[in-house]
């Protein structure tokens, strides 16, 4: 029996609807990322957008793995649009700010309906930037000083835009659960 | 006025939702063989410490963009992104060393992260992204291979409603226009004007697909089944 309409996800179930949700997602936060550009040139803003959606999409579906997904499909869509600036480490740096995400999900099941909390997920998820910036450039073998320099350059940016990101996500969620689009 | 160049800020080249026919076997293994030797040169990048290893990476790197892209892949763009990177690069050895000795070790690490992500780039602008999603569906779980194509494929589409909701909140009197967006006191009217109605339409898309994949039975069987291709 294959009933048309599917029953809800839950915290170990991800329905399609949920998926696909996810999945508008992780798109909304590549295109975001490669329209609004803006010629800054101030390290991190992109973490902005990135933390804003993967947020999104953990606080609005109760899977307990959502930004992992959302990452994953994040990671995977950056590179077939062709704006991965790192080729496949791209992924890995999706997934970091994901896990972090996912961890505190986790931890704490109502922390997307405070300001302060999403702005701390959202600030440690921006000081993944360190550490995968500061591993791309050891492989490329940089001095050792000079990247660490360089990774809290970028990680400082991340951190600040994270912060920021994460302070977007209650004022769109509360608008949600007003609309009962969330339960 | 034309709205639809006012909220263009960059121009997003989405691959063209192609109705191409029935790919070949072979070709999906085709597109699986440049994806990895991409995924290899990207890699190898990072092992090239020589200047001679690096010039031949390059050189590598250079024919199979002239081999994929046959002259009409501009490098625009990602030579700009170049010049940027090693001007800071250059800049926090010049402050690390204090001297002209440590710029050489500088561009050379420069010029490896380019090359690390020079291959991925030619690979996604010469493939068609349908071949991509053939070629993803036999490496991804089958329902996270669905999602992403369909994402991918819807993705134009909901970009025009996101426009269409810009555009019909700019009538309504939104201060959402460039010219306004420059004050940052205006943000907020853009997060509740367009990004939550946005949010919404997706989700009621996402509701819509859904339905119809299950409509088509979809999910009944674990090996997917996909018209046109494999």
């Amino acid at each position: 029996m294959n009933p048309v309409v599917e029953p809800a996800g839950g915290l170990f179930r991800l329905s399609l609807k949920d998926a696909l949700f996810i999945g508008f997602c992780a798109v909304f936060a590549v295109l975001a990322r490669m329209m609004l550009r803006l010629h800054l040139h101030i390290s991190g803003h992109a973490m902005l957008v990135t933390a804003f959606f993967l947020l999104l999409a953990r606080g609005s579906v109760r899977y307990r793995f959502a930004a992992s997904f959302a990452g994953l499909l994040a990671g995977s869509a950056s590179i077939f649009l062709g704006f991965a600036k790192s080729g496949p480490f791209m992924l890995v740096k999706y997934l970091a700010v994901a896990l972090v995400i996912d961890l505190a999900g986790l931890l704490m099941p109502n922390l997307f309906r405070n300001y302060f909390w999403c702005a701390l997920v959202g600030g440690f998820a921006g000081a993944t930037k360190f550490f995968t910036a500061y591993s791309v450039n050891f492989l490329a073998g940089m001095d050792r000083t000079v990247n660490f320099q360089a990774s809290l350059l970028e990680a400082a940016g991340a951190i600040l835009f994270g912060v920021l990101g994460g302070l977007l996500v209650p004022v769109v969620l509360r608008r949600l659960h007003a609309y009962g689009v969330i339960s | 006025m034309n709205l639809g160049k006012l909220l263009s800020v960059r121009k997003v080249s989405l691959p063209a939702v192609s109705l191409e026919g029935p790919a070949p076997a072979g070709d999906a293994k085709w597109v699986g063989l440049r994806m990895l030797s991409a995924l290899t040169l990207s890699c190898l990048a990072f092992a090239a410490r020589t200047v001679p290893f690096l010039l031949v990476l390059t050189a590598v790197n250079l024919a199979l963009l002239w081999y994929l892209g046959s002259g009409h892949l501009s490098l625009r763009r990602e030579l700009k992104a170049f010049a940027w990177q090693t001007l800071v690069i250059l800049l926090l050895y010049l402050i690390r060393f204090q001297n002209l000795t440590g710029l050489w070790d500088g561009f050379q690490i420069s010029w490896q992260l380019f090359l690390a992500l020079l291959p991925s780039m030619v690979f996604v602008r010469s493939t068609s992204q349908t071949r991509i999603v053939q070629a993803l569906n036999r490496v991804m779980p089958c329902r996270m291979a669905f999602v992403l194509s369909t994402c991918l494929k819807f993705a134009p589409h909901l970009l025009a409603e996101v426009r269409c909701i810009y555009e019909g909140q700019v009538l309504r009197g939104a201060r959402i226009l460039p010219r306004d967006l420059v004050k940052p006191w205006h943000w907020f009217d853009l997060l509740h004007c367009v990004v939550v109605p946005s949010v919404v339409q997706s989700m009621a898309l996402a509701g819509n697909i859904a339905l119809a994949a299950r409509a088509r039975d979809f999910g009944c069987r674990t090996k997917r089944s996909c018209w046109p291709g494999l």
